[in-house]
């Protein structure tokens, strides 16, 4: 097991720069989730950290020793890949057993590993199969298998679930997790399903075309968006968006108002720094439906009513611009239907128009930089 | 109208189907008409009406194999297209796998220039090829046209097998660098054997175009390293009778190795292509 740690790395193509700047600290077993759209740099870096990239610039120390020079079989590690890159010509147990081979295992021990990791995985059946004779599902288990045998220092998962359905999806993420509970390997992981990030993750990286847009727990990304990007990025249905102009602010009270209503708050939360304008942040389930009573609230007519279970989601239309918001069935409005909305102050997010940070003031900022997962190895 | 358009397919597909027959006879033909007549003796094979009904002979087949100029071109078809093929893949899978995964700014160039050594009619090499092994004072021998037939063989080998290279997950090669493995060892372990398939084509292409090299054969030997078509052809120049049986026999002796490599190759294909596609519905 072993630490990782990133010094302003970064990888060039020629003249462009895909990852820029990168600083990491990944703790002792620790899980890290990389999350960001696709081309934000995450399977470069992994690839990096692997040493199947070569590091363009900066330093990575691999359990305190730089290992930038390494070949990627000599840095400890383990990589499960997206297409599960079997070995298609050898059964699923040499599969398995390739990588031990290679570094001398005596064949007795490679019997006893082998017989833990398949009996860990449900693997024995397939043992003398070929891959192309496995589903999807099983394949990447061997492959997992593949990596746990060596007993690794650090695991990578590039993308390990994209290519699997929602259901099998669903249960392979769980039985990473589990992994990760019983093995409590380093891991760091990278997907761009904000689902996958959030359950698996005692951290995520948030990328953005190379450069890390914010790190902390799924609940600080999710509570605390350091930025509109982030914000936008995390959370399902996605978080609205409202330009709106300040009326008034502190000691008064902040009062800000925009085409699709008003909002009164105390905004001793938020530094606005003189601005005029702002980006209202907040998500469709923490809109609260209230009588519009000429008070300050948001107002639009239903657009759309999207039926989803326990709840519906609802589109409005506010003078142009789209509002969505999640309501119990029972609340169910018809097309057309005007609708007022409140906002908790707790559930507010403001952002600068240009730049996209959160206004959020510093004591609330103060909370995020690094945090180490101690609830989770506390727990352990 | 559905009718009509039905029956105007029909025509449509039984044009094509005779148009396939046409073809089909147009190639076969000709191969079982050889055949045939190599199993005539000559009264059979000199009527102006040709008989359909005769005692068959094994005579020609014994003549030819019997006689020591066809099987001294034999043994040395054997030798050099043995050589040459094993030289050309022993060279040439190496430099086609550089070529695959090492791209770099002369690739692109070098695969051309491979290829072009294609281009080149054989009779512009042979010339200076006979001035220089007679320098060598190797004309005539097997060595110089193993080494001739290199030239054919590797360009072959190169240009097929680059793109088998290519077709292999460069993931499965990663997989192989974590579990430790260096180039070396990836390309003996894991990139022949994923590409075997493709390969084991590339290869047996290079086999049937050295077997069948005439021209450069005929200018570079005269007696000791005359390969098995400057043998058969030679059975045509024995004077005015042509031995046409003879010549038959020979014929279909030269055509069974490499019909038998692609009999072989085929059989290979159409098996692990069937079991890809029995797997594939799992």
């Amino acid at each position: 097991m072993a630490s990782i740690e990133c010094r302003d790395i970064a990888k060039r193509y020629g003249d462009v720069e895909v990852v820029r700047g990168f600083n990491l600290m990944v703790a002792d077993n620790e899980f890290v989730v990389f999350l960001g759209p696709s081309g934000c740099g995450k399977s470069t870096i992994l690839r990096m950290l692997a040493g199947l990239e070569e590091i363009s610039a900066g330093e990575l120390r691999i359990a305190g020793s730089v290992v930038n020079e390494l070949e990627p079989g000599e840095r400890g590690i383990a990589m499960v890949f997206q297409n599960y890159a079997l070995y298609p010509h050898m059964t699923v147990a040499d599969n398995i057993a390739f990588g031990l081979r290679r570094a001398k295992v005596p064949a007795d021990e490679i019997a006893r590993r082998m017989a833990e990791v398949c009996a860990t995985l449900g693997l024995e059946p397939y043992l003398a199969r070929r891959p192309a004779e496995l589903s999807g599902g099983q394949q990447q288990r061997v492959a997992i298998a593949r990596a746990m045998i060596k007993t690794p220092r650090v695991f990578l998962f590039d993308e390990p679930l994209s290519n699997l359905d929602a259901k099998l999806r669903n249960r392979m993420r769980v039985e990473i997790a589990r992994l990760h509970q019983a093995l409590r390997t380093t891991t760091v992981y990278v997907t761009h399903d904000q689902h996958e990030a959030m359950t698996l993750a005692d951290r995520i990286v948030l990328l953005k075309e190379g450069c890390i847009e914010q790190i902390g727990s799924p609940q600080e990304i999710f509570e605390r968006p350091r930025t509109r990007f982030v914000a936008g990025f995390i959370g399902t249905p996605a978080m609205n968006f409202l330009d709106l102009r300040v009326q008034a602010t502190p000691p008064l009270g902040l009062e800000l108002s925009g085409v699709a209503g008003a909002l009164r708050l105390s905004g001793a939360r938020f530094a606005l720094g003189g601005r005029e304008d702002v980006v209202l942040g907040v998500r469709p389930g923490h809109l609260k439906p209230c009588r519009d009573d000429g008070a300050a609230c948001l107002r639009g007519t239903v657009d759309l009513v999207e039926y989803l279970g326990h709840d519906v989601l609802v589109t409005l239309d506010c003078a142009g611009t789209p509002l969505c918001a999640v309501l119990p069935v029972a609340q169910r409005p018809r097309v057309g239907d005007a609708l007022a909305f409140a906002v908790p102050e707790e559930h507010v997010h403001l952002f600068d128009p240009a730049s996209g940070l959160s206004l959020a003031s510093a004591a609330q900022s103060a909370a995020l930089p690094l945090p180490l997962p101690a609830q989770r190895l506390n727990a352990a | 109208m559905a009718s009509h358009r039905l029956s105007a397919r029909g025509a449509g597909r039984w044009l094509a189907d005779a148009t396939l027959a046409l073809a089909a006879f147009a190639a076969i033909a000709p191969v079982v008409w050889t055949f045939v007549n190599s199993l005539k003796n000559r009264v059979d094979i000199a009527t102006s009406v040709p008989r359909l009904v005769f005692t068959p002979t094994l005579d020609n087949y014994v003549y030819v194999l019997t006689r020591e100029s066809a099987r001294g071109g034999l043994v040395n078809s054997l030798v050099v297209t043995g050589a040459s093929v094993a030289l050309g893949a022993l060279l040439g899978l190496p430099c086609a796998y550089a070529l695959a995964r090492r791209t770099g700014r002369w690739t692109h160039d070098l695969q051309f220039f491979v290829l072009s050594i294609r281009f080149m009619p054989p009779v512009a090499v042979a010339i200076p090829l006979m001035v220089i092994w007679l320098g060598l004072d190797l004309y005539d021998s097997r060595l110089s046209l193993v080494v001739t037939y290199l030239l054919l063989t590797l360009s072959s080998t190169i240009w097929l097998a680059t793109p088998a290279f290519r077709r292999v997950p460069r993931e499965i090669e990663e997989a192989a660098a974590i579990d430790g493995y260096g180039p070396f060892s990836t390309f003996l372990r894991i990139a022949l054997p994923v590409a075997g398939r493709s390969l084991a084509g590339a290869v047996a292409f290079s086999f049937v175009l050295a077997w069948n090299e005439f021209l450069i054969a005929l200018m570079l030997t005269t007696s000791d390293a005359k390969t098995l078509p400057i043998v058969a052809s030679e059975l045509t120049q024995l004077g005015r009778d042509v031995p046409w049986g003879i010549l038959n026999a020979s014929v279909i002796l030269l055509s069974l190795p490499p019909l038998l490599m692609i009999g072989v190759l085929n059989g290979f294909l159409t098996t692990t292509v069937a079991r890809g596609a029995r797997r594939g519905q799992h």
